[in-house]
């Protein structure tokens, strides 16, 4: 009995997949890095790492689901009848998220931090565990946690998913498979539709029963052909999801950047990172600086977590935000605490390392996998990949 | 001469003292009360162990759970292979465990500990909290220590583990104490202080931070080895991130660097949220249940309360007296803010329709009382302070000759 890891599958580190995992990493890595960036804001002008910004990233998420039933998505409603969804109940969704997200990050900082502003860091830090514990615990007591909710996956516009050959499969295999796909789709939407009727009575079992078994047939014929293209060829799957959710990232942080360079707050929130009292007696706001960097940190991690939990259809509890807080908080360090090009930087690298360490077949390993490019990263360079070297002095 | 007789004295009172609690513990508790009684002790041993780093030396290290894993599970691992085929009885055995632990968790304590140095503040935390989260994850996944499922670590018959955790927290106590009262202590101090002044002043600031994190992690291996046994089966989530956090918040509570405080901490941090776990209406043995207005309500009067204490806090200058009625008449308008709040809130029907069980809120509780003592008490229970009998005599005659005046 030795310590082996004995337990890797062999279909890892397959070249085939590798194309997709990468691309999947970095469209999942966008999301740490928006988590990254509200670690990242909070401890350059407080010198805390903001333990709770995880449990702000859940709460955003039990935001999108409250929207999502309060506009008729509840499970009860998903099977009465057939329920579009439009870009507005996303829109909706992630404002409503960004917008309570934001107000919680500004109510915790102003409970919680302000009194401790003076204080040792370390006793603000455990104040911060405190209200990450509180948040977790507190909210499984008002909060919908059993049986675990979920976003119903009808409230996402943007089903369905793009594909980009790399390298195609010879031509009529190409062709069959083609078909045999929008076959399938086909056959899938037409059972679904009549599953609806048959709850209203609109139609019978036996027209169901015809429709199940061609949709059974369809999915073989299917199946096979994916089986026969897929050595053949290289493909990437990309949900459309995952780009909506990756492109609004891209927009939430050029409007980041834009409003940390351009913008007379920006000024002052760079004035505070840099050194907190000097720019208090240089006349900056400290208290609104530090109300905003709360605000537009934690209104990005409600972007984030809506967009987590609706396009990954993930199962929501209090304890949904530790996995993206952690590894949005590692990637944070990875970057260079403080510094915000850092901390996309760093979700990024965060999203292709997990994406990485799945392709190998080391899943389980894949919350470690970040911990030890943090240590690695941080052995090299102490203050992170971009962040400055500052001499200490007495 | 006297000095050595106190020193025998007090070793032999311990050892009695531990033997008889032991005693006591297994002919009169149930083993419910017993772990509690051995968790208190192992609470005091951990909590204690890293106010060594991080109260004393000032090192900030948060994960402190991973040095009680590695203990734990070289206890379970050797214990799982070679206890059966070895002659030694139980008690030896434990003891030779607490020795491997201890080593072990050493050795780990130096591999994080000396290229750690080149941190500082913050970025040492991230990297000891990552090194505990690393080290769990391996365990989870290696076959031979149990994975996620655990591992059995049976030491037959029962060692008197009770015993053997408290003499490990009095050692702790006693080491932290000694080296605080020692000539041996003041670099570790210093290097609290200021590295850089105090590297200037010829202390060897490498050599003190290795030897702080190398004793604490070894002690909280050896706290581990002797836990391992008496849990009998041992998980990897039974040393996840919040098992640091915890051990963290207790020294912190406790003030930082006080030995006193962090003892206490550990007693009060452990037993409070398992005393509410335990908590029966009065004269009866159903379990407490508080219903869903009374709750929402006293989640806003505890804040209220911590507000308006800080308010008093700052703004009542005056005698004691008229800070203790400030104080006072706080807890009056909030239990009065909390009563009117909850039948108010008697007319939402989703909080009507609610009830919570003492056991069901005890990690919010414990929560709220964590946020609150660090708004009101921000250095801790004891501030720099420790317990001393000259300290209780002082302040005694203080307030006997005050009142004379």
């Amino acid at each position: 009995m030795g310590l082996g890891l004995t337990l890797l599958p062999l279909a890892a580190f397959d070249p085939a997949t590798l194309p997709g995992q990468l691309v999947y990493g970095i469209l999942i890595g966008s999301i740490y890095a928006l988590v990254a960036l509200g670690y990242t804001m909070v401890y350059g002008i407080l010198k805390l790492i903001n333990f709770a910004h995880g449990e702000v990233f859940m709460l955003g998420a039990y935001v999108a689901l409250f929207i999502s039933w309060a506009l008729g998505y509840t499970p009860e409603e998903m099977q009465r009848a057939p329920m579009p969804s439009s870009l507005m109940v996303l829109g909706l969704m992630l404002v409503g998220s960004m917008v309570v997200c934001g107000l919680v990050g500004v109510l915790i900082e102003f409970m919680a931090y302000r009194p401790m502003r003076n204080q040792p860091r370390i006793s603000a830090l455990i104040t911060a565990i405190g209200v990450s514990l509180l948040l977790q615990y507190g909210g499984a007591l008002f909060l919908p946690v059993s049986p675990p909710p979920v976003i119903r996956e009808e409230a996402n516009p943007v089903q369905g998913s793009l594909r980009v050959w790399i390298q195609k499969p010879p031509e009529p295999l190409l062709g069959q498979y083609t078909e045999a796909e929008r076959e399938f789709e086909q056959a899938k939407d037409a059972h679904k539709n009549e599953q609806y009727k048959i709850r209203t009575n609109g139609t019978t079992e036996e027209k169901l029963a015809a429709l199940s078994d061609k949709l059974a047939a369809a999915r073989t014929r299917y199946s096979d052909l994916e089986r026969q293209i897929q050595p053949k060829s290289i493909r990437l799957i990309l949900p459309h999801g995952l780009l909506v959710m990756a492109g609004t990232s891209l927009v939430l942080m050029l409007f980041l950047r834009w409003l940390v360079m351009k913008t007379k707050i920006g000024r002052g929130m760079r004035a505070v990172s840099q050194d907190f009292d000097s720019a208090a007696l240089m006349g900056v706001n400290v208290n609104t600086v530090v109300f905003t960097t709360f605000l537009i940190g934690s209104a990005l991690a409600g972007a984030g977590a809506m967009m987590y939990a609706l396009f990954q259809g993930l199962t929501i509890s209090t304890f949904f935000g530790v996995a993206p807080g952690l590894k949005g908080f590692v990637a944070a360090v990875v970057g260079g605490i403080g510094n915000i090009p850092g901390a996309v930087l760093g979700g990024l690298i965060m999203g292709v390392a997990e994406a990485l360490v799945i392709w190998s077949g080391l899943d389980m390993f894949k919350d470690a996998f970040g911990f030890v490019i943090l240590i690695i990263v941080l052995l090299i360079l102490p203050k992170g990949l971009l962040g400055s070297n500052k001499v200490e002095k007495v | 001469m006297r000095f050595w007789l106190v020193r025998l004295a007090s070793v032999a009172v311990v050892l009695v003292g531990c033997f008889l609690l032991q005693q006591w513990a297994a002919a009169s508790l149930t083993p419910y009360l017993q772990s509690l009684v051995f968790l208190a002790g192992g609470y005091v041993a951990l909590a204690v162990s890293l106010n060594l780093i991080n109260g004393i030396t000032g090192q900030f290290s948060i994960g402190h759970a991973a040095f009680y894993m590695i203990g734990a599970y070289t206890t379970a691992f050797l214990t799982a292979t070679f206890f059966k085929a070895q002659p030694l009885d139980s008690t030896a055995w434990v003891v030779l465990m607490v020795v491997a632990g201890s080593v072990v968790a050493g050795i780990a304590g130096l591999v994080v500990g000396l290229p750690s140095l080149r941190l500082r503040g913050d970025y040492l935390a991230i990297v000891t909290l990552g090194f505990g989260e690393i080290i769990r994850i391996v365990v989870q996944n290696v076959k031979a220590l149990g994975g996620s499922f655990g591992i059995d670590c049976r030491v037959e018959p029962a060692p008197p583990s009770i015993m053997l955790m408290w003499l490990l927290a009095i050692l702790t106590i006693a080491i932290c104490r000694n080296l605080l009262k020692s000539a041996h202590g003041l670099p570790f101090l210093a290097v609290r202080e200021d590295e850089i002044a105090s590297s200037a002043m010829g202390v060897q600031v490498t050599k003190v931070k290795v030897t702080a994190f190398v004793v604490g992690s070894m002690l909280a291996g050896a706290a581990g080895a002797i836990y391992a046994p008496f849990q009998v089966f041992i998980t990897p989530l039974n040393f996840d991130m919040y098992q640091s956090f915890i051990v963290l918040t207790m020294v912190v509570m406790g003030g930082t660097g006080s030995v006193t405080g962090s003892a206490i901490a550990g007693l009060l941090l452990y037993l409070l949220p398992e005393y509410l776990r335990l908590m029966k209406q009065p004269g009866t043995s159903k379990a407490i249940s508080i219903g869903g207005p009374a709750v929402a309500a006293g989640l806003v009067g505890v804040i209220v309360l911590v507000w308006l204490l800080r308010v008093v806090q700052a703004k009542v200058v005056g005698s004691k007296w008229q800070r203790w009625a400030g104080n006072l008449g706080a807890l009056a308008a909030t239990a009065l803010l909390v009563y009117l709040g909850s039948l108010a809130l008697h007319g939402v029907p989703f909080l009507r329709s609610r009830n919570y069980t003492m056991a069901e809120l005890r990690m919010a509780i414990f929560a709220l009382v964590l946020i609150a003592l660090m708004l009101l008490r921000p250095a801790g229970i004891m501030g720099h302070h420790e317990f001393s009998w000259d300290g209780i005599g002082k302040r005694l005659r203080r307030r006997t000759s005050g009142a004379k005046a």
